[in-house]
């Protein structure tokens, strides 16, 4: 089966006791392996929210999302817990990289909280500084590292704990023009080679540019899916 | 992974951690000195009761003690002291003859307990001699005289040479009288005992109650404390026909005190962390409020609720903990400072301390024992001091806290 995301007339609602606000609504989202997939449109469109439904960070009023077949809409929140440490990875618009741990600890933290030994952690943590090319930067704080390069930290975290997919909420907005592409070499390559499947929000045409697959939402309903020929 | 972060997250704030460490360092040092303060006044009373008032073990008549009558020598006393000799714990025995009576003067009179004592013996046991502060201890060509208590001694205006009249029962129950010259003034640690007792020689309290050469009490000091129980209990099996009492049946005022200030010093030490504890919560609850994005954060990657309330309680743990062993430090460097110095109390608690028998200068006794117990109190601190942050922090949903 190569279903990753498979959304069913999803709908989130905002003031449901007063003016309902639709900030997803009825929305179809069906994403395969190894898709790299944009999710565009103007602010307040849900493009958020949506990631976070898909995510398991919220919950759906109506509908149903399926995890690689597993209706994650009537797991208990501590299910949802464990459900998204074995099957998401996440990138944050501001890193969020705990700032008390180092690079290599950021990423190997995860990898913790799936109770992977210290040999096979060390691996990992190897081998993805070797692919986001910050190998010289592993003991070093968040503090101490520029934005372009938390940003790819918090890749490698996301892609520690080995997911099914990688949601990204805007994760070049705040990196200048060099670090935005660089991540998003970065971010491409791991998509090729590892057959990482990425979703990521963005207002940036840079980004939008290096999308295979484009969905527009407007007013928390999908506008247009569109669908493009590789540009890797 | 969990202490790396609680350890790590501590020192975020510096400022803010060290002085919640630095108030667990004074609350246990604080603590911790109430407890050598207790520590030092219970044993120093316990020495006085049993080194210079009651011994550990005293032995009578079983029918004495009901009525103090003189009539209740101990029977085969002499025997029994012979008998003693044969008990490697004993370090020394005394003999006292005791009778109630009146002691009378020209301005006054007061009841007292007359005690006729053997002075080598009773030195050896309660070092009375060193407690004369005037005067000097009985001549052996004397026969009447006597030593009066300091507070005795004020309150019927007696000076030394003073002469005084002792009224009590003889064994006939026939009203007896004898005269008496002060040869001294003694002062103990316990103002109400000096009130209450006289000592005279025991040949005249014989002679003047027409006991012969009987007594009423033997006192023992045993070489070691410990040995108290199993020297009592032996003495019970051999002397069964006699009344074999230790220093916390005849004192139980004592015994009483010894217990009270052990679960008071608790109380006092739990006051003072439950104090310590809102200043704890406060900090903890500022350092989740201003985690909240990165709490948010670790819940969506998959921390589970039972990690992240183990990170709380561990942050608290550790905050709390830190100051513990600098305080035990510090307090058992000034306690054993005032171990050797002693403190002092001024002139107006001294009379008050010696009205409830305590020494005037306290020397402070390091409360090693009890110090598992002070950690075990500053853990359940920082257990209690958690509840509230843990909470918080648990009630966090992922997608609002990192939109914050």
């Amino acid at each position: 089966m190569n279903t990753v995301i498979d959304a069913h007339n999803i709908s989130k609602i905002y003031n449901k006791e007063s003016i309902p606000v639709y900030a997803i609504n009825n929305v179809h989202l069906h994403i395969e392996r190894g898709e790299f997939t944009a999710l565009i449109g103007p602010s307040g469109s849900g493009k958020t929210t949506l990631l976070n439904l898909i995510g398991g960070l919220d919950r759906p009023d109506q509908g149903k999302i399926e995890i690689n077949g597993t209706d994650i809409t009537k797991m208990s929140s501590n299910e949802l817990i464990n459900f998204r440490l074995k099957n998401i990875g996440f990138v944050f618009q501001s890193f969020n990289l705990i700032p008390v741990l180092t690079a290599r600890e950021n990423v190997s933290f995860v990898m913790e909280l799936q109770g992977k030994s210290k040999l096979e952690r060390n691996e990992r943590v190897h081998a993805l500084f070797s692919q986001i090319g910050l190998e010289d930067k592993l003991d070093s704080l968040p503090s101490q590292l520029s934005g372009g390069q938390q940003q790819r930290v918090a890749v490698a975290r996301a892609l520690a704990s080995k997911p099914q997919f990688v949601l990204a909420d805007e994760p070049t907005a705040n990196l200048d023009t060099v670090a935005a592409n660089k991540l998003m070499d970065i971010m491409a390559l791991l998509n090729k080679e590892e057959k990482m499947t990425f979703v990521f929000s963005t207002h940036d045409p840079r980004v939008i540019e290096r999308a295979r697959r484009v969905i527009t939402l407007v007013d928390g309903c999908i506008s247009s899916d569109t669908a493009k020929v590789s540009t890797q | 992974m969990i202490i790396k972060i609680s350890w790590r997250n501590i020192w975020r704030n510096k400022m803010r951690s060290l002085i919640i460490m630095m108030s667990v360092t004074v609350g246990i040092f604080a603590g911790v000195m109430v407890l050598s303060l207790y520590k030092g006044m219970i044993n120093s009373r316990i020495a006085t009761v049993i080194y210079s008032e009651i011994g550990h073990l005293q032995i009578h008549d079983t029918s004495f003690k009901k009525d103090f009558e003189p009539i209740y020598t101990l029977k085969d006393g002499n025997k029994i002291l012979h008998q003693l000799k044969n008990f490697p714990e004993v370090k020394y025995v005394a003999t006292r003859s005791l009778a109630m009576g009146m002691l009378s003067t020209t301005t006054g009179s007061s009841g007292v307990q007359i005690n006729g004592i053997d002075s080598e013996q009773e030195n050896r046991i309660s070092q009375l001699e060193q407690k004369i502060k005037e005067g000097a201890p009985f001549s052996k060509n004397k026969y009447n005289q006597i030593y009066v208590g300091r507070k005795l001694a004020d309150k019927l205006k007696l000076k030394l040479g003073s002469k005084l009249v002792l009224t009590s029962t003889d064994i006939s129950n026939e009203i007896v009288s004898s005269a008496f010259k002060v040869a001294a003034i003694y002062e103990s640690d316990n103002a109400r005992l000096d009130e209450m007792n006289v000592y005279i020689k025991q040949t005249a309290l014989n002679d003047m109650i027409g006991v012969g050469n009987q007594f009423h009490q033997i006192i023992i000091i045993l070489k070691n404390d410990s040995s108290l129980n199993s020297v009592q209990a032996k003495l019970s099996q051999q002397f069964e026909n006699h009344l074999i009492e230790n220093w916390k049946t005849i004192s139980p005022e004592t015994e009483l005190m010894v217990d009270t200030v052990d679960i008071t010093s608790y109380i006092i030490i739990g006051i003072i962390l439950f104090a310590l504890a809102f200043g704890i919560i406060n900090t903890m609850l500022m350092a989740i409020l201003e985690r909240t994005k990165e709490i948010g954060m670790m819940m969506a990657l998959g921390m589970n609720k039972l990690r992240l309330f183990l990170l709380v309680l561990t942050e608290t743990f550790l905050l709390t903990i830190a100051g513990v062993p600098i305080g035990i430090l510090i307090s058992w460097l000034v306690a054993n400072y005032y171990h050797e110095h002693g403190i002092k109390w001024s002139e107006s608690e001294k009379e008050m301390m010696q009205s409830f028998g305590f020494n005037t200068t306290i020397y402070t006794d390091f409360p090693e024992e009890k110090i598992g117990m002070v950690v075990f109190i500053v853990v359940l601190t920082a257990l209690f001091s958690c509840i509230y942050p843990s909470i918080k922090a648990l009630q966090l949903k992922p997608v609002e806290a990192l939109s914050k």
